[in-house]
């Protein structure tokens, strides 16, 4: 069966009376789950999953589909609105998101976030028809080597993470790695800075640092600062309307951010959270007017928010077509295929059309489904901001814990929610800027297991990752990105002299 | 709004419901079956140690779900996941339920070998064994154009360097991933502690295979069918006794017929607590018999690639300590054990 045939298929399956209200249905359910702080796409698929069992695996899987991305579109929500953000890919979305929010722009945020989430979205989808059959390829490209590199590539922001001291950010992110070590080291089987403790086994996962370093530390600050005047004028929700300037700055980041953060998402591993930095920093570099990023950025919000919406799209290229998870999302999304007796892989895409293809066009429909829904809820949404902030706050904490239990069912990692709180508190309170360990966690892991991947292949030969095209190339991204803002600062000076 | 605030906090409420469903309900429904020593007389919970959507999760959910569909057992059977570090919080947490017979649980190699690998508080001694229902095998896997054209000429390359071939598998040195591999490799007369084995959790060991960061991919054999079919990757040797059923599965050796003497079988079965009342092994064992003979059962070995091994409680138990001894010598030899 051809390509062209094989669309047909796809739209036929998500076109038709049950597909669309599956899709619906999915997507519904996705983005409202996706909303709520602390929680994500996790969750939410692994809340469907038992429902799907018996079902038509076509329908359930373009369902299934359809709670991904739609938790994803959503997951923007609490990251902007309460700096909770339910999944690795929309912390990149809190840094301009909640400044704008806090000054009076909730609305304008939200729809920034919806619209640039669509066009991410959507792209990404015209991207992954036209070329599905071709981009398996580019998923395994990526060899030890290169995602190292592409490691190193990302951990550059840092510099451009950082407001004022450099040193605090590269304490900051000298301890995200630190607790990136935490766990059983999957290289050696040896277990590292547990205690003996079974609870710390599997590492500590990346929702309770989020929730900690920036719901629970937001929270005290809050709370410390609440007779302050400017904490309680945070409640205009200000206009919806985008005004022309506002989409003209949206539609160039979001359209350069969607084709990056698709490529990004397409290797497995990599995904939406690396994507939605690369994309974050990239647009401040290319900015005018870098200063205004992270205090509530048009560009710093759309940038992101496309890029992660693209990632997800993009990771269906390894999930389909090879099978490979390349996520503990996607892992989740592999589990709800293999449930319904749908093996993915290099076969799928010609014994089973109507799943591959299916999928693919419902992503379509799912997408237009997302925007109708979100953009006439955003003023309601918005309005959470009104409550008032005692019980904003308490819902916070509670919404946190609620979503820190319902990953692993564990009270412990309720204690380290806690403690990670303070210690984002104690940061705030010195001025050490929470994103540059948070960054450091995500890349941290696995930049030094791909290292030493590398390193036990090529037999401690560290030629290796100068010999590898992929790997080469992204060194030497890593060094410019790395010395391009010192370049740029040496030049202001002697501008100013 | 506070109509909206009280709306969503209802809904999420009614998630959380629906998660925990099923526990509680029809504790006294009448024992109509055949005398028995012991019979359940409240609902029981069958403990997957780990997400939804992996083997033993649908391990147990397929089980529950013939146990009570096929009403072979009238007590309601909810599932419940209790992920992390491998199995061993959810072996914790059935730790400390006591002697209660109504906490069951899946488990399979690993229930071995984290304990082994020091990883867990608890290991197959403080359960009981009630009874194995499926099995499935491991496999070893290369390009579709490397040079070894079976599992003989591997070991003889690697006899010559083993640290030129590198192993890749999804988990940690010391987890079946590695040791399964390791079983064949040292009896086929590999120096064991000279192989270079990749652990890659992230992007899976297919992509290293493929784009030749690794040369051997070591996983279960129904992770791989799909890249066979489209002759992406070869299966060097399955690890069964005998050649698979199905269409592609029937085309690989066993590592048996190439001369290697042995096998891995990754079994699956259902353990309670530790002290658990004989009579209550007795009657489970006897039910998860009758729903592995079933016609339904066999539809869902068929759709998941499974294959039927059926053991009691008490051979089971032997079966394990045999295992077991397997497992410490090679973790021993590889300085991997935790003693």
């Amino acid at each position: 069966m051809g390509a062209i045939e094989g669309i047909i298929t796809g739209f036929e399956v998500a076109l038709s009376l049950e597909g669309i209200l599956f899709v619906l249905l999915g997507v519904f359910v996705g983005t409202f789950i996706g909303m709520l702080p602390g929680l994500g796409p996790i969750s939410a698929i692994a809340i469907m999953i038992p429902i799907t069992y018996g079902m038509n695996p076509t329908l359930a899987l373009v369902m299934m589909a359809g709670v991904y991305y739609g938790a994803v579109f959503g997951g923007s929500t609490s990251s902007i609105l309460l700096n909770a953000p339910g999944i690795s890919g929309t912390v990149a979305s809190s840094f301009d998101g909640y400044p704008m929010a806090q000054n009076g722009q909730a609305g304008k945020a939200l729809a920034i976030a919806a619209i640039s989430s669509f066009i991410g979205g959507t792209i990404s989808v015209i991207l992954l028809m036209a070329f599905a059959p071709m981009l398996s390829s580019v998923a395994i490209s990526f060899g030890p080597p290169a995602y190292f590199a592409l490691m190193l590539l990302g951990l550059t922001a840092i510099a451009s993470l950082s407001e004022g001291s450099t040193v605090k950010a590269l304490i900051s992110a000298v301890i995200g790695f630190m607790v990136a070590t935490i766990g059983i080291d999957p290289q050696t089987g040896t277990a590292r800075y547990t205690f003996g403790s079974t609870n710390l086994l599997d590492g500590i996962d990346f929702l309770i640092i989020a929730l900690g370093l920036f719901a629970i530390a937001e929270v005290g600050y809050l709370i410390i600062n609440r007779h302050k005047k400017s904490m309680t004028d945070a409640k205009q929700l200000g206009s919806l309307k985008l005004s022309k300037q506002d989409m003209k700055e949206i539609a160039g980041p979001s359209g350069r951010q969607s084709i990056l953060g698709f490529v990004l998402g397409i290797l497995p591993g990599a995904g939406a959270t690396i994507a939605s930095f690369i994309s974050y920093i990239s647009e401040k570099r290319l900015s005018k007017n870098p200063e205004k990023f992270g205090k509530g950025a048009v560009k710093g919000l759309a940038a992101p928010e496309a890029s992660n919406n693209a990632a997800t799209s993009g990771s269906f290229v390894p999930l389909l077509s090879l099978g490979i998870p390349g996520s503990g999302t996607t892992a989740v999304m592999l589990g709800a295929f293999l449930v319904l007796g749908v093996q993915p892989g290099p076969m799928l895409m010609g014994d089973n059309p109507d799943i591959f293809w299916g999928i693919i066009a419902s992503m379509y429909i799912g997408n237009v489904f997302l925007l109708i829904l979100n953009l006439p809820l955003i003023p309601y949404i918005a309005r959470v901001l009104t409550v008032p902030r005692p019980l904003l706050i308490s819902l916070v904490i509670v919404f946190s814990l609620i979503g820190v239990y319902a990953i692993s069912f564990s009270t412990f990692d309720l204690y380290l929610l806690l403690a990670f709180g303070v210690i984002g508190f104690l940061m705030r309170m010195f001025a050490f800027p929470a994103p540059p360990f948070i960054l450091a966690f995500i890349l941290g892991g696995m930049m030094e297991q791909s290292f030493r991947q590398a390193m036990t292949s090529s037999n401690g030969d560290i030629s290796i990752f100068f010999t590898n095209n992929i790997s080469l190339v992204l060194i030497i991204l890593s060094v410019l990105s790395f010395t391009f803002p010192i370049i740029k600062s040496m030049r202001q000076k002697k501008q100013e002299a | 709004m506070k109509k909206l605030l009280a709306g969503s906090i209802f809904a999420f409420m009614l998630l959380i419901l629906a998660a925990c469903g099923g526990d509680d309900q029809a504790a006294d429904e009448g024992n109509n079956g055949e005398p028995q020593d012991w019979e359940p007389e409240e609902s029981i919970e069958l403990v997957a140690p780990a997400g939804a959507g992996g083997g033993w999760d649908t391990t147990a959910r397929m089980t529950a779900q013939t146990l009570t569909e096929e009403g072979i057992i009238d007590q309601d059977i909810g599932v419940v996941n209790k992920p992390g570090a491998g199995g061993a919080v959810g072996w914790a947490h059935i730790a400390n339920q006591g002697d209660s017979p109504y906490d069951l649980f899946v488990s399979s190699s690993p229930l071995l070998l984290v304990p082994l690998n020091g990883q867990s508080d608890y290991n197959f001694e403080d359960f009981t064994p009630i009874a194995n229902v499926i099995a499935d095998y491991a496999s070893f896997a290369v390009r579709d154009d490397a040079e070894w054209e079976d599992l003989n000429d591997l070991f003889d390359d690697m006899k010559e360097d083993p640290s030129e071939i590198t192993v890749v598998g999804t988990s940690a040195p010391g987890s079946m991933d590695h040791i399964q591999f390791i079983r064949f490799a040292r009896e086929a007369g590999v120096d064991i502690s000279q192989i270079s084995y990749v652990s890659d959790p992230d992007a899976g060991g297919v992509t290293q295979l493929l784009n030749g960061s690794a040369d051997v991919f070591s996983t279960g054999v129904g992770q791989i069918v799909e890249q066979i079919r489209s002759e992406d990757i070869r299966a060097l040797a399955v690890t069964s006794e005998e050649r698979l059923e199905g269409e592609i599965l029937s085309e690989i050796p066993t590592a048996k017929e190439q001369g290697i003497d042995e096998t891995f079988v990754n079994w699956r079965g259902i353990f309670g607590p530790g002290d658990m009342d004989d009579a209550a092994v007795e009657y489970y064992e006897e039910k998860l018999k009758e729903m592995s003979e079933t016609e339904a059962f066999a539809d869902v070995r068929d759709n998941y690639g499974w294959d039927e091994m059926f053991m009691g409680s008490e051979e089971y138990q032997e079966f394990l300590e045999q295992e077991n001894e397997v497992f410490k010598e090679i973790l021993d030899e590889l300085e991997l054990s935790a003693e």
